[in-house]
C-alpha cells in the first residue's frame, strides 16, 4: 500500500510540475504593478490594456495572423495532395519518400533557420512575409502529412475505383467522396499547421527583418533587451489562443486514441 | 483497373508539387549548407578540423552532450514513474490526468521558457517565496546555470517520454500480471520480470526521443543558460549572426544534422514494428 501512495504522489507531483507553471502566469497578467507578483494587490487590466494599445505590438500580431494564415493554406493543401500521393504509392520507394516528407520535424530548427537564412539572403527573400510564409509551411506540412495519411489508412478506397467507374473525374471523386472522410484531418491539419507558425521563433528569428517581426520574435526581444510587465498579459493571450484553438483537435483524437 | 502506367502518372501529379516545394525550400538550402561548408571557395576541412582543434568548440560538444544527457536521464526517472501512474489509472481519471502532459506539450515553446524565467530568477517566484517563508535567508541561484536549463528542459521534453512508455505499458496484456500474481510473485518482483521488460521499447523510444530533440534545443539554454551552458544550437547562431563566420556556422550545423539523422536513423531502425503507435511527434 505505502508503493502505491508513494507512485501517486510521484505522478501527481510530476503532472503538477508539467501543468502548474503554465497556470501562474494567468493571475500575474493582471498585475498592475512593474514587479511580477503570483497574486496581484491592484488586479487590472492594465497589461492587456497597454498590448492592445501599442502600434508595434499590434502589427506584429497581424504580421503573425498573415504569415500563419499564409503557411496554414501552404501547407494543407500540398499537406493533403502528398497524403493521397503516398497512399496511393506501391514502390519500395514509399518508405523513403515518407521519411522525406516528414523530415521537415526531425531536422533540429536552427539547421533549417541557417539553411533558410543563406537561401533567402541570396534570393533576397529576408524580411519578406513569403519567405516567412514559404519557412513556416515548410514545418507545418508533416502535421498534416501525417493526419491526413493516418485518415486514409482507415478509407476504403475502393470507394474511389467505384466512383470512378460511374464516371466521376478524379476531381470530383476527391471532393464527394474522399474529402467527406478525411474532412476532420485535414481542418485537424490545419489548425495544427496554424499553431506552428503562430508559435514558430528559431527559424523566424533569422529571417524576418527589422520591419517584420512576428509576435513571437517581438517577445523574444523583448524578453532580452527589456523588463517589461506587458509580457505575462502576452503570454496568457498565447495561451489561451493555443487551447482554443487545439481544444477541437485534442477532443476529436482523445475519443479515438488508445491513450 | 487501369493501365500501370497511367497510375504511376496520377501518383505523380499528387506528389510532384509538394515534392518540388520541399526540395526547393527545404532540401536545397541544407545541400547549399553542406557544400558551403567545403567549398568556401576553394574545397577545404578547415572548418571541420577547427571544432576538433579548438578546444572551446569542443567543450561546446561536451557541454551539448552532458545536459541532453542528464535531461534524458531526469526525463527517464521522473517520466517512467509518471507513465506507470497513468496506466495504473482507471481510463476516465487516466484522459483527465493526461491533459496536464497534453496541454503544455501545446504551447508555445518560447512561453513555456519565459515562464520559467519568472519563476527561477533572482527575484522569481520561487525564490520569493522561499524567503517569505524563511526556508532560506539569500535568493538561491536557479536560473543563468546548469540548474535553470535543466529544469526548463526536463519541462519541455517529459512529454515524449512519457508518452511512448504509457503506450508500452498499456500494451502488456493484463492476463500476464495476474497470472503472475497467482504463481506467486510479489508486486516487486512482477514488475521486474514482467512489466519492466515488456515496456523497454517504450523506454529506448523516449530516450532516443528526447535526447535527439534535446541535442538540438536553442531556446532554453539562450533563456536560461550562462556562459558555460552554450550549446552548439546557440554556437552556430553566434556565428551566423553576431561573427558572421558562415562556413564555421555551416560546418557546426550540419555536424548537428549529421548526429540527429544518425540517432533518428538508429531509432527508426531499433523500434520498427515493436512499438505501438506512439502517436505524436
Amino acid at each position: 500500500m505505502g508503493a502505491r501512495l508513494a507512485l501517486s504522489l510521484m505522478g501527481g507531483s510530476v503532472l503538477a510540475f508539467l501543468l502548474a507553471p503554465i497556470l501562474f502566469v494567468i493571475p500575474m497578467s493582471f498585475s498592475s504593478s512593474m514587479v511580477f507578483e503570483l497574486i496581484p494587490t491592484q488586479p487590472g487590466l492594465e497589461q492587456y490594456h497597454r498590448f492592445f494599445a501599442s502600434s508595434e505590438w499590434m502589427l506584429a500580431l497581424f504580421l503573425s495572423f498573415q504569415v500563419a494564415i499564409g503557411a496554414m493554406l501552404v501547407a494543407t493543401c500540398l499537406g493533403t495532395l502528398s497524403a493521397l500521393g503516398l497512399v496511393r504509392v506501391r514502390h519500395r520507394w514509399r518508405p523513403v519518400i515518407e521519411a522525406f516528407l516528414i523530415s521537415p520535424r526531425i531536422v533540429p530548427s536552427i539547421v533549417f533557420a541557417v539553411a533558410s537564412y543563406y537561401l533567402y539572403s541570396q534570393v533576397g527573400l529576408v524580411g519578406s512575409v513569403t519567405g516567412l510564409v514559404l519557412a513556416h509551411a515548410v514545418l507545418a506540412f508533416p502535421f498534416v502529412v501525417v493526419l491526413v495519411t493516418s485518415a486514409l489508412y482507415s478509407f476504403d478506397r475502393s470507394l474511389e475505383e467505384a466512383s470512378k467507374s460511374l464516371g466521376a473525374g478524379p476531381i470530383r471523386t476527391f471532393f464527394r467522396i474522399t474529402f467527406p472522410h478525411i474532412r476532420l484531418a485535414v481542418f485537424g491539419g490545419a489548425l495544427f499547421a496554424f499553431n506552428v507558425s503562430f508559435d514558430e521563433v528559431v527559424v523566424t528569428l533569422f529571417i524576418s527583418g527589422v520591419r517584420t517581426k512576428t509576435l513571437p520574435v517581438k517577445v523574444w526581444d523583448a524578453i532580452l533587451y527589456e523588463i517589461t510587465p506587458i509580457l505575462p498579459a502576452i503570454s496568457a493571450l498565447i495561451i489561451v489562443a493555443s487551447l482554443l484553438m487545439l481544444s477541437p483537435v485534442l477532443f476529436f483524437y482523445r475519443r479515438r486514441s488508445s491513450i | 483497373m487501369p493501365p500501370p502506367g497511367a497510375r504511376d502518372l496520377s501518383k505523380l501529379y499528387l506528389l510532384g508539387p509538394p515534392l518540388v516545394f520541399l526540395g526547393l525550400v527545404f532540401a536545397f538550402p541544407l545541400v547549399q549548407v553542406i557544400w558551403g561548408s567545403f567549398f568556401a571557395p576553394e574545397f577545404t576541412v578547415q572548418y571541420y578540423a577547427r571544432m576538433v582543434r579548438v578546444s572551446v568548440y569542443a567543450q561546446v560538444f561536451w557541454i551539448t552532450f552532458k545536459i541532453s544527457a542528464l535531461t534524458t536521464l531526469f526525463c527517464l526517472l521522473l517520466g517512467y514513474a509518471t507513465a506507470y501512474f497513468l496506466a495504473s489509472l482507471p481510463p476516465y481519471r487516466r484522459q483527465l490526468a493526461l491533459l496536464c502532459v497534453v496541454v503544455p506539450f501545446f504551447i508555445s515553446l518560447l512561453v513555456r521558457n519565459y515562464i520559467w524565467m519568472i519563476l527561477l530568477g533572482r527575484n522569481g517566484l520561487v525564490n520569493s517565496w522561499l524567503l517569505t517563508w524563511s526556508v532560506i535567508s539569500q535568493p538561491l541561484e536557479l536560473m543563468y546555470n546548469e540548474l535553470g536549463v535543466l529544469i526548463a528542459m526536463v519541462h519541455m521534453l517529459l512529454p515524449y517520454m512519457i508518452f511512448p512508455i504509457l503506450s508500452a505499458l498499456l500494451a502488456i496484456p493484463p492476463e500476464l500480471i495476474h497470472a503472475s500474481g497467482s504463481l506467486g510473485a510479489g508486486a516487486l518482483r512482477t514488475f521486474i520480470r514482467i512489466t519492466l521488460p515488456l515496456s523497454l521499447p517504450g523506454v529506448a523510444a523516449g530516450v532516443l526521443l528526447v535526447f535527439i530533440v534535446a541535442l538540438g534545443f536553442f531556446i532554453t539554454p539562450a533563456l536560461l543558460g550562462g556562459p558555460k551552458q552554450m550549446m552548439i544550437s546557440n554556437l552556430i547562431e553566434f556565428n551566423i549572426r553576431q561573427v558572421l563566420n558562415w562556413p564555421f556556422g555551416f560546418a557546426l550545423s550540419n555536424t548537428l544534422l549529421s548526429g540527429t539523422l544518425l540517432l533518428y536513423f538508429l531509432y527508426v531502425r531499433l523500434l520498427k514494428g515493436r512499438l505501438p503507435a506512439v502517436g505524436f511527434p
